[in-house]
């Protein structure tokens, strides 16, 4: 049984759906800027990759009202898209909408705790009335007209690509003909003191890969895959060109929040995957790294990657220095870029990689490479508590 | 110095929530991290707010934290040579 | 596919651990929130670790690690988890920080033990697991969404995994619901008083794993055969014809169940439709009640299955537990649970 997928809708810092995105992507724009959105804390002065909107002007895009959690309008706006792209009618059909988010509505949450916290101030209560992950797609699940089917993963950075993999497996099993899945996740100023908590924040625009890499760079976004049966697939209007053949979760086992230094969690979940796939290594083209820009991470992601792949890695890049890290969106968003790269035969580049790090034998690409023929993607999702995840997108011949 | 180190393990032991040893069994220039109290990554920078919020001290890389937080002893050698006049 | 109950491990409101006795008596709670019973932790976790975890962490912990115990297995090929709410009390640690703390570095562990993973996560690092490793949060189908996503682990090939659903009171998200009038103040743990029915719950919290695998063994506590979620149901006619599919799906009749274990919450406007389908359909079956024991909360159902496998293995229903009809000796039991219009259904039968 093969899952297909037939839609896509991403909004990010480099582009409110996939068309803006696609133009980014070619031409090497960066969505990394200072933000505008969030004040009140030091960290909020930290670069990041903020969608360049306000609440309302979200709220208006995505059907919703503005006193919606920021999560919920972008999760809607992407998750309509991703629907309206693979043109299909859901009626009859068991439809499910899985989501993924690891802040949940802490963008209000935030808001109302600082003065409740400060001052014992109430007024605002109603914000934290959709706190919790799974009020967030329930809101997007009614608004979408979803009823059949709806559930919430929350694993941190790894979240979305979780998703993807459940929906797909019950799709497999036949609880579901079709699912929309993916992720969502808000700029928040508990998120961004988190990290910087952790020391993981670059101050400047962050550099995935590279040997003085300083850390990441929080973003925000949301994106959805249509995923389908074989069945349902035969009947759209728009054939599918792309299949998601392979994906593996692990866990790391290590550390509450770093990587093993040789990345056995990564190692196993590409593995994985790679088994699922019945794919060679040598069939893979192209690698989305999950790439953060920390020390630690891209050293036990590359360490794993050349354990598989030993001398022949495949062209690889991490998109993060384009979007920033957008937390439980990342999977959903660069199994958009995935598509992108097969759809379009293009391999994007790994923006700002000036020097190699020089524990790796192999270099992300870092110029914007056309007519590429991109067969086979592996895309990365690595989070907090060890929790790994790979997924293989490929090519319908 | 004396003074310094017995504070400075006293405040130790309260931000890091030690329970698995006793403050009396720990010496002054006993290693924290690994082969020493069995630290880790995530004490260290619980070390760096320590020195912050008590001393007024900026560690702005965490890559010096292996030196610094040594010991007890290197912590309170390096407060007495940073902390603000 | 059947699962074979292999362990399981509870820690809650009530004296769910370390317990010969099955419920003969129930600790009652005045207030409008009953907290969970908890163990001393050092026989569970040494205190190197035990010094980072909070509350939550370590009584769920603790109950995954009861019910690995219980089962004798020490090999697990993954570990599904759900929370309603994740950890509060360690965002509203991180949250109170940012809201006090001028200084621009805060302390971090509070918040990278906020994430909804991190009790998986513990379990995984404690038991050396680096297989399949899953957190879902989404209110009322918590505890339910790692049920299924069990089941297909199994399917796949999979032959144990450790299932298991967590959450905890915390102290400004309750003065927060307090506010909101959530809460009804006359709690009686009387079953009764939980039929009737007046306005508003009573807070619960706790965690509640267990080890199911394809296997039969000599002890297990008795099979899951089946579970599903029904989201927002437009009234108890569409809810009797989920309850009436999935039995049929199952090949059972409604006269083929002998205990359904109800989640009626004591909140009369909440419990109408499960007040509708007890009437509809289970005229006859012994009815059994247990947020009276463990309160209301995203993942009650996961103390339901608590009590299912309990009475499954004992062969007989507590007194404590029952709201009618206590004839009936328990080979199927349907457990039925509504969260805020989150419906869901679980199917046992005994070995």
């Amino acid at each position: 049984m093969e899952v297909y997928i037939a839609g896509k809708g991403i909004i990010s810092a480099i582009g409110l759906n996939v068309e803006e995105t696609l133009q980014s992507l070619k031409a090497g724009k960066s969505g990394i800027g200072t933000q505008t959105n969030l004040t009140g804390r030091r960290d909020s002065n930290l670069p990041t990759g903020e969608i360049a909107l306000s609440n309302a002007e979200l709220a208006s895009m995505a059907g919703l009202s503005a006193d919606y959690s920021r999560t919920a309008l972008l999760s809607m706006i992407a998750a309509k898209d991703a629907l309206a792209d693979a043109d299909i009618n859901i009626k009859g059909l068991k439809c499910g909408f899985i989501s993924a988010t690891t802040v949940g509505g802490m963008d209000k949450t935030e808001k109302f705790m600082a003065s409740f916290i400060r001052d014992g101030e109430v007024k605002d209560i109603g914000r934290i009335l959709y706190h919790d992950s799974g009020a967030i797609t329930e809101l997007v699940a009614e608004a979408l007209g979803i009823k059949h089917f709806v559930s919430t993963i929350s694993t941190a950075c790894s979240s979305s690509a979780n998703a993807i993999m459940y929906a797909s497996r019950l799709i497999k099993t036949g609880v579901l003909d079709m699912a929309i899945a993916g992720g969502t996740d808000a700029m928040s100023l508990f998120t961004l003191s988190g990290f910087n908590a952790l020391m993981i924040l670059d101050e400047n625009y962050c550099t995935p890969y590279d040997d003085n890499r300083k850390g990441l760079n929080l973003g925000e976004g949301a994106g959805y895959v249509v995923l389908v049966s074989e069945k349902v697939a035969g009947k759209l209007s728009k054939a599918p060109a792309v299949k998601l053949t392979g994906y593996a979760n692990a866990n790391d086992a290590f550390h509450q929040t770093a990587s093993s230094p040789e990345g056995k969690g990564n190692y196993l979940a590409m593995q994985g995957a790679l088994k699922m796939s019945g794919l060679e290594i040598s069939a893979i083209d192209y690698i989305n790294l999950h790439g953060t820009g920390t020390a630690n991470n891209d050293l036990s992601e590359g360490m794993a990657i050349q354990r598989i792949f030993g001398e022949r890695v495949p062209k690889s890049s991490s998109t993060k220095a384009f979007t920033g890290h957008t937390l439980g969106a990342c999977g959903g968003i660069e199994a958009i870029f995935s598509m992108m790269a097969i759809e379009q035969k293009m391999i994007f580049p790994n923006l700002r990689l000036k020097t190699p790090m020089k524990e790796l034998g192999f270099v992300p690409v870092t110029e914007l490479m056309e007519g590429v023929e991109v067969k086979n993607v592996l895309s990365n999702s690595f989070g907090f508590g060890g929790n790994c995840s790979s997924l293989i997108f490929s090519k319908v011949n | 110095m004396e003074e310094l180190m017995a504070t400075l393990k006293k405040e130790i032991f309260e931000q890091l929530n030690l329970q698995h040893v006793k403050p009396e069994d720990i010496a002054y220039d006993q290693p924290l991290f690994v082969e020493g109290l069995g630290l880790d990554s995530i004490d260290a920078l619980e070390l760096i707010v320590l020195l912050q919020q008590k001393y007024g001290i900026k560690l702005a890389n965490p890559a010096e934290g292996p030196k610094i937080f040594y010991s007890i002893k290197t912590m309170a050698e390096y407060i007495t040579a940073h902390k603000k006049q | 596919m059947e699962l074979f109950i292999k362990g399981i491990g509870c820690i809650s409101p009530q004296l769910t651990y370390d317990n010969p006795d099955f419920l003969p008596g129930i600790k009652k709670y005045a207030g409008n929130r009953m907290m969970c019973i908890e163990p001393d932790y050092a026989p569970y976790f040494d205190a190197g670790s035990l010094r980072r975890m909070s509350r939550v962490v370590k009584f769920s912990a603790a109950a995954a690690l009861i019910a690995l115990k219980d089962s004798g297995i020490t090999q697990l090929d993954a570990i599904t988890t759900g929370t309603g709410y994740g950890l509060l009390e360690n965002s509203e640690k991180f949250l109170k920080s940012m809201a006090e703390s001028t200084g621009p570095v805060l302390s971090p562990t509070s918040f990278i033990q906020s994430t909804h993973n991190t009790v998986g996560a513990t379990i995984a690092l404690i038991t050396g697991c680096n297989a399949h490793n899953n957190t879902f949060s989404h209110k009322g189908f918590s505890f339910e969404s790692a049920l299924i996503d069990a089941r297909l682990m199994v399917a796949e090939g999979a032959t144990h995994v450790l299932v298991g659903a967590h959450d905890e009171i915390s102290e400004k998200t309750f003065a927060l619901m307090e506010k909101l009038d959530v809460f009804r103040n006359n709690n009686e743990a009387d079953i009764n008083a939980y039929e009737k029915g007046s306005s508003g719950i009573v807070a619960g919290e706790g965690a509640a794993f267990f080890i199911l695998s394809d296997k039969k063994g000599e002890s297990d506590y008795g099979v899951l055969m089946d579970n599903i979620i029904f989201y927002h149901p437009e009234n108890a006619i569409e809810v009797k014809q989920h309850i009436e599919a999935f039995l049929e799906k199952n090949k059972l009749a409604l006269e083929n169940i002998d205990v359904v274990i109800s989640g009626i919450n004591g909140d009369a406007k909440e419990d109408a439709v499960s007040h509708e389908i007890n009437h509809l359909l289970f005229a006859h079956q012994t009815i059994v009640l247990f947020k009276h024991l463990c309160g209301e909360y995203m993942t009650a159902s996961s103390f339901g299955f608590w009590l299912a496998a309990k009475i499954l293995l004992a062969q007989q229903v507590p007194e404590t537990v029952i709201l009618k009809n206590r004839h009936r000796k328990p080979g199927y039991i349907l457990l039925y649970n509504v969260f805020q219009n989150d419906h869901s259904l679980m199917l046992f039968k005994a070995c």
